[in-house]
């Protein structure tokens, strides 16, 4: 099966849209590992009241569809000012939802960390946020690693949701070539070729992370 | 807030409501049906079919629901298969879901000690004794969270159906925006609205997690 004259032609155009695709994985990977840490943080703390505000904020985002946050976010930005920006929107809807996925991956994992660590990080000095750089995150990231790696895969899979604002992603990149050339199973063929791209070196990559911190 | 707009959208979210909680218990039904199958081959089947939906399984795990989506909605019909959108939707999340729950029914049989599959044969009992008397009784606890996990995944992914234009609830939100155009207040209460199912699906399966283990917390006590 050759590829089709019209389809050749439009590969850059895809092209753009797998770079679109990385790029948005990659900010909102950096949004999520933010508000993963915030939301972890806040629901470690001992006032009901942030407990509450960490707790509520994992359960929104872990039981409304992402296309619905997307949405949510894209019409509430134009009230903030900040209207007509689809990439803005997309990275900071995807990063949220997957924020609270990566909170409850930290929070899990801050097990490790245990009472007499902190009572050591006090004893020597340091303050609460260089107790969180110093202690707390070298452990709790490095035993995290695989998981994290593995959410980041699932996010690049919440990704196509962007097309549905119009943003130039592979998905609607790949809907464009579609509507000019009608050839549907071959661009779409190209476009699932795009994602196994990036996911399945992630995927084997989170699998030998695992593998590394279960020792024989 | 528009609550006017809110109000008058109701009568028609609900009946999207409804077409969402149908096509998710179809397909609910038909994945775990689906996966129950991928997993006792995953077991028994032999190797060529083994690696066969291994392959199926590292595809399905890397690939967006939203091309599946479209793979099945455009592809299908260059072959002269044309299927409703409905059922491509149950199809789509069908073929998407049954190689997770497979991953979970495998590990939570293969979690059983040999010796109970041993016992089992030393006592005589039949295949459907086996399954229901020791197998179930251990495993389905175990599955439970987990595959209520997934469920409450297909139920959040079936809002992408109304891309391909599946008439449930998502699609009955954008009906009512085109005429109330107060989107975002419509899709705060369809955020509810699914928020308190998952919840309330969440709150059962942890309910019955609890009522299905007492076995366990009563051997504690002895």
């Amino acid at each position: 099966m050759g590829l089709d004259q019209q389809v050749l032609a439009a590969l850059p155009e895809l092209g753009r849209g797998l770079l679109m695709t990385l790029l948005l994985t990659v900010l909102a990977s950096l949004v999520s590992v933010v508000m993963g840490q915030l939301g972890c943080f806040l629901q470690l703390r001992r006032a009901w009241i942030w407990r509450t505000f960490g707790r509520l904020y994992v359960s929104l985002m872990r039981g409304t569809p992402a296309i619905v946050q997307l949405f949510v976010v894209f019409f509430t930005l134009p009230k903030l000012g900040l209207g007509g920006q689809p990439l803005l929107a997309a990275v900071l809807a995807i990063g949220l939802n997957s924020g609270a996925y990566v909170a409850e991956i930290l929070r899990v994992n801050r097990r490790l960390v245990t009472h007499g660590q902190l009572e050591a990080a006090r004893t020597l000095g340091l303050n609460r946020l260089l107790t969180w750089w110093y202690v707390i995150n070298p452990q709790v990231l490095r035993a995290s690693l695989p998981m994290l790696v593995n959410e980041f895969t699932i996010l690049l899979k919440t990704t196509p949701l962007a097309s549905v604002v119009a943003l130039t992603e592979l998905t609607f990149a790949g809907q464009i070539v579609i509507a000019r050339t009608y050839e549907a199973t071959q661009v779409l063929l190209l476009v699932a070729a795009g994602y196994l791209l990036i996911a399945l070196p992630l995927t084997t990559l989170a699998r030998r992370l695992e593998a590394k911190r279960r020792p024989a | 807030m528009d609550w006017q707009a809110i109000i008058d959208a109701l009568p028609s979210l609900g009946e999207g409501m409804a077409a969402t909680l149908q096509l998710c218990a179809m397909a609910a039904i038909c994945s775990l049906l689906w996966g129950a199958l991928m997993a006792a081959a995953l077991m028994r089947a032999s190797r060529f079919w083994q690696r066969l939906l291994r392959v199926y399984s590292n595809i399905t795990l890397a690939l967006p629901l939203l091309v599946v989506i479209y793979l099945l909605y455009f592809v299908l019909p260059e072959y002269d298969i044309t299927l409703s959108s409905p059922v491509v939707g149950v199809l789509a999340l069908t073929l998407y879901y049954a190689p997770y729950i497979a991953q979970v029914i495998r590990a939570a049989i293969e979690a059983l000690p040999k010796g109970q599959w041993e016992a089992c044969r030393v006592l005589g009992l039949s295949r459907r004794e086996q399954l229901r008397d020791v197998v179930l009784p251990q495993t389905l606890p175990q599955m439970l969270s987990p595959l209520v996990g997934l469920m409450i995944g297909l139920i959040k992914d079936s809002a992408l159906l109304s891309i391909v234009s599946v008439q449930e609830f998502m699609y009955a939100a954008k009906q009512a925006i085109s005429e109330t155009y107060a989107p975002l207040e419509i899709y705060l209460t369809v955020a509810l609205c699914y928020w308190l199912l998952n919840s309330l699906l969440d709150w059962l399966a942890r309910h019955f997690e609890f009522r299905m283990t007492r076995y366990r917390r009563g051997m504690q006590h002895e």
